[in-house]
């Protein structure tokens, strides 16, 4: 096995070209596993955690950024006014895994059960991805395509993220047989855009990849609407609303039956947390909200 | 002058009669009241800073020089026939030493003679083809892939129900039920029992395979030094390991020195010599190098023992005032492909209460999974699961406290060996527990099922009892330095639980030393014979004798002191380290001086384990409650608090007492709610290959402990009064966090682990 440690994007990307059966490891948390296991024997690794551009996180240009190679660790310290994002980190591992484990290491793997991958998913979120001819960014449903699979071009290389920064409330929330180091059961992010009046919800592990619930969404948003949240956060939707709005979430939810959950327990578990997330955000805006 | 007697001897849940060496008189047992100064004080563990600090050197550690490596290639197919094997490539590989499989390797019997060390038919995923032994672990793993094996698949078959219809495949030749059939027991008349019944509750309970995964894997080094073999291992028994590696390499016993000073937990899955520990002496000797081999964590889970999954039915009957009437019990242990001892299921069911209509079936039952092993507590873990379970519902369906309807069918003796207890303070427990967690609090359990709301509360309990009592034989020796300090030898083991540290407090106690001045050493076959350590009787084996040759050595001081002195013996007193006359405490010596003078003359003692008392049954016992919350709309249970209380006989170290019963609470936490070992029945093929997909439970999971001691010397069963508390702890935790969902939501959720979907489907079904 090879193992490339370049010290510059230019060089990652050049030996990326050159070799593109090598595989990017950053904190190795997916990775390792898997060599550990014997399930994958790559040719060769590609050592990114060196690489400046990949550590950037924080504010630009109206928007964030997030590099594929920040720890969970850091996110949780530098970016605490992105609310679900923070929660979602925090729900990663344990510590030592969190200090290791990147979002990139997510996008990379795009394991449905990708704890910060509902989260950019609510966030509308590009990924920005770098091949030797220059970057561009996909949008985040573009750059995830299934199961295991991602529209990373062989000679590319995960940048990171970036969003725009909405204000209004938001949460994830998860249930798995334990908090951490099992993957969940069922797990959503729930974001309230004030600026445009939306409401965006995206589910995890419960579909062949990260979903979002359109119609949910819509139908949530125009419940807000008729009943006069968006300018009165005391005005609240009715409890049907709410109820339907969950059953709406369940029903985007696209479970397989596995051995940590039936599906209709899976889709049971969407649309709870689904109720808890939408009446969470009402109390938020209510008491003053959270910018 | 040595007679030797026939006995009937518990351990781990069975009976079985041995025969008995009588030595000797042995010391008198400490009475309730008896004052001490280092016994039943919190004392940190003796090798405290050596574990913590790293320095404690583990079988893992092992690195001689010279050392190889080996690693092994196990089988991927749940049953199949190796046609051909062909290991040229493997051989050729770089840094390979040595490849064995059976084409190279004597047909040495494993498994009771089921199976040979390679045996050409293969039983489980993860049945052992091959032994790699290479220059460093990697090349070793890496040559594997270089062994070329002609496979012929055959018919398999992973669920026990499946696997004991007709014309399921067949595991072992002579049929895929351990003795060809069920193991039966019965009192009284069961059918005219329940005809008497006002209330009967029947239970189909289900439990799952669950793992050791003890901190440090598996794992022997093993090298040759002349014509003998020393073998470090991790082990619960050096000596057992001792006795099977002597009969496998057909060597005689003064030819294997086995060590394992410092052991990193075994569970019960270390309490025999692997096939690894065979195969690393063997490699050595080919090479004339030490080898190693330890486990990786995949193999820890693949090949290294669990507790076999149980399918239960039992149902209970009782008057209206709570007077049980009759118990069927049924239960079949899935014991995976080797297991040569049953799983004793039944246990609770047919001892716990007092009930004069008892009818029990256990199967255990061969398929082609990884074999079970004993597994803290085994069969009384699952079986308590399915009786404590039934109780409390029973006391739901008739409207009685449950605690009080365990009371009002309490076993005052032995209702299936027809005899007395040597002791039972369960009442105790029960009330000390009660009290702790507030049991008046407990509300009534709701009638009908509780489906969504607010996170809701439950209490509930569960009884335990268990052996423990450990038994002969077991030996030890002390003796003092010229600078009055002891050292004490003794070839038992510590295997995580501080053996070392409360028998160091016994010999310190008797020689009235402080515990610094004490040391113990353990984990070595040059030492004198100790029992396995598991049935948690280390202590009620080894702490007798430990303090008979401490009290020799006692007598010894005081007749020498009693020379020196010119007074009598008899007129000779020992306290706080010194020697003197009777009422005169200024005519005296401390115990330095004594060996002071008399230089390397030693002053020495040697003890054995006396027999456990004839005609009497000792056992455990112990009560859990637990307080959960439950939210309804998930199915998710916290487990909030869990109040332990155990009879355990005298405790030794009220600090180490806590241990274990956190220890053991947790680990039953970890079955009832999150861990299960999965088999993939398709291709036998185990999908929880390390912690990422197997779920112990982690820090943030762990409630509230309260661990309580009833800590009332036993007064009969050893010189002690004490018994084991390595395994009460686990054994009503599953059960008593069952039946505090049930009282939370009025739903009973009887398939373990619960979780958050079982008991929405629970909720569900109930509609």
């Amino acid at each position: 096995m090879d193992v490339f440690v370049p010290r510059t994007l230019d060089e990652a990307l050049e030996i990326k070209a050159a070799r593109p059966d090598a595989v990017p490891i950053a904190g190795g948390t997916d990775l390792m596993v898997e060599l550990n296991l014997n399930r994958r024997r790559p040719r060769a690794l590609l050592d990114v955690s060196r690489l400046a551009e990949l550590r950037r996180c924080g504010r630009e240009d109206g928007a964030v950024f997030l590099g594929a190679g920040v720890s969970y660790t850091r996110v949780i310290a530098e970016l605490p006014e992105c609310v679900p994002l923070a929660q979602a980190s925090r729900a990663v591992g344990s510590p030592q895994i969190r200090n290791r484990g990147t979002v990139g290491g997510n996008l990379g793997t795009a394991s449905p059960a990708g704890d910060a991958l509902p989260v950019l998913a609510a966030y509308d979120a590009e990924i920005v991805v770098a091949t030797r001819d220059g970057a561009r960014a996909l949008p985040w449903a573009q750059f995830l395509v299934g199961p295991k699979q991602t529209a990373l071009p062989p000679d590319g290389l995960i940048l990171g993220a970036r969003w725009r920064i909405a204000r209004g409330p938001g949460s994830f929330s998860k249930v798995g047989t334990r908090n951490a180091m099992v993957i969940a059961i069922a797990s959503l992010c729930l974001v309230l855009d004030e600026e445009q009046r939306a409401v965006r919800v995206a589910l995890g592990s419960v579909g062949p990849t990260v979903l979002r619930a359109p119609d949910a969404e819509a139908y949530a948003a125009e419940a807000m609407a008729r009943a006069g949240t968006w300018d009165d956060p005391a005005a609240l939707p009715a409890p049907r609303e709410i109820e339907e709005w969950a059953q709406r979430v369940a029903g985007a939810a696209r479970p397989i039956d596995d051995v940590r959950g039936t599906a209709a327990y899976r889709r049971h578990a969407c649309a709870a947390l689904a109720r808890r997330a939408l009446r969470w955000a009402l109390e938020d805006r209510r008491a003053g909200g959270r910018a | 002058m040595p007679r030797i007697i026939k006995q009937r001897v518990e351990f781990e849940g069975r009976v079985e009669e041995r025969n008995v060496v009588i030595e000797g008189d042995d010391l008198p047992v400490w009475p309730a009241g008896e004052r001490f100064q280092v016994i039943g004080t919190p004392v940190t563990r003796v090798d405290g800073a050596q574990r913590a600090g790293g320095t404690a050197r583990y079988t893992a550690d092992l690195y001689p020089a010279g050392v190889l490596h080996g690693a092994i290639l196990r089988s991927p197919h749940p049953h199949a026939r190796i046609r051909a094997l062909r290991t040229s490539r493997a051989e050729q590989a770089p840094g390979v030493r040595l490849v064995l499989s059976h084409r190279n390797t004597d047909a040495i019997p494993w498994y009771n003679g089921m199976s040979r060390i390679f045996d050409t038919e293969l039983r489980y995923v993860g049945d052992e083809v091959a032994l790699v032994v290479a220059d460093d672990a990697a090349a070793a793993r890496d040559a594997l892939d270089l062994i070329e094996v002609e496979y012929e698949p055959l018919p398999h078959v992973i669920d026990p129900l499946e696997a004991i219809r007709p014309g399921a495949p067949q595991v072992h030749p002579q049929g895929n039920v351990l003795g060809g059939a069920p193991e039966r027991y019965a009192r009284g008349d069961v059918e005219q029992g329940f005809l008497a019944a006002d209330a009967i509750v029947e239970l189909d309970v289900t439990t799952p395979d669950v793992l050791h995964h003890s901190m440090e894997t598996h794992g022997s080094v093993a090298w040759w030094e002349g014509d003998t073999l020393v073998i470090w291992d991790s082990t619960q028994h050096i000596f057992g390991v001792r006795r099977q590696v002597a009969a496998a390499l057909r060597i005689p016993l003064d030819r294997v020195r086995v060590l394992s000073p410092f052991m990193g937990g075994g569970f019960g899955g270390k309490n025999n010599a692997g096939k690894h520990t065979v195969l690393a002496a063997l490699a050595s000797r080919r090479l004339g190098r030490p080898v190693r081999i330890v486990f990786t964590r995949a193999e820890e889970s693949q090949a290294a023992g669990k507790r076999p999954r149980s399918v239960q039915r039992i149902r209970v009957g009782a008057r209206s005032d709570g007077t049980l009437v009759a118990i069927d019990y049924w239960g079949v242990s899935s014991i995976g492909a080797y297991r040569a001892i049953g799983t004793p299921l039944a246990g609770p069911a047919t001892e716990l209460y007092a009930c004069p209509n008892v009818r029990a079936e256990t199967l255990n039952v061969f398929t082609h999974t990884g074999p079970a092993a004993a597994f803290r507590a085994p069969g009384y873990v699952e079986g308590t699961c399915a009786l404590e379970c039934a109780i409390e519902a029973l006391a739901d369906q008739l409207e009685i406290d449950p605690l009080e309807l365990r009371l009002r069918n309490y076993a005052e003796a032995d209702q299936v060996l027809g005899r007395p207890y040597s002791s039972k303070f369960l009442r105790e427990a029960y009330a000390m527990g009660a009290r702790a967690i507030g049991w008046e609090r407990r509300a009534l359990t709701p009638r009908s099922p509780v489906r969504d709301g607010p996170p809701r509360r439950g209490l509930g309990m569960a009884t335990q009892l268990w052996g423990g009592s450990g038994s002969a034989p077991a030996y030890a020796e002390v003796r003092l330095n010229p600078d009055g300090t002891a050292e004490v030898r003794i070839g038992t083991q510590d295997i995580g639980t501080g053996t070392k540290t409360a028998l160091t407090q016994i010999a310190a106690e008797v020689l009235t030393l402080p515990v610094g001045k004490v040391t113990l050493s353990l984990g070595d076959t040059d030492f004198p014979y100790s029992p396995l350590s598991a049935g948690s009787q280390t202590l009620a084996s080894c702490g007798p004798a430990v303090r008979m040759a401490a009290d020799e050595a006692r007598r010894h001081l005081i007749d020498a002191a009693a020379s020196l002195l010119e007074v009598a013996p008899e007129d000779v007193r020992l306290e706080g380290g010194r020697l003197f006359v009777a009422g005169v405490p200024e005519r005296g010596l401390a115990i330095a001086e004594l060996t002071g003078q008399i230089g390397n003359f030693t002053i020495a003692g040697r003890g054995f384990r006396g027999p456990n008392p004839d005609g009497v049954t000792i056992r455990t016992w112990g009560a859990q409650f637990a307080e959960v919350e439950v939210d309804p709309e998930t199915g998710e249970v916290s487990v909030l608090r869990i109040v332990a209380c155990h009879d355990v006989g005298r405790v030794i170290n009220p600090l180490q007492y806590q241990s274990q019963i956190h220890g053991g609470v947790i680990q039953g936490l970890g079955m009832a709610l999150r861990e299960e070992h999965v088999t993939d029945p398709e291709t036998g093929a185990v999908l929880d290959l390390g912690f990422d997909a197997y779920a112990v439970p982690r820090i943030t999971g762990i409630p509230e402990i309260v661990a309580l001691a009833v800590d009332k010397p036993d007064p009969i069963a050893n010189n002690l009064g004490v018994k084991g508390v390595g395994e009460p702890p686990i054994i009503p935790t599953p059960a008593a966090i069952a039946n505090a969902v049930a009282n939370a939501l009025g739903v009973r959720v009887t398939s373990f682990p619960i979780t958050p979907a079982k008991v929405r489907a629970e909720l569900g079904r109930r509609a």
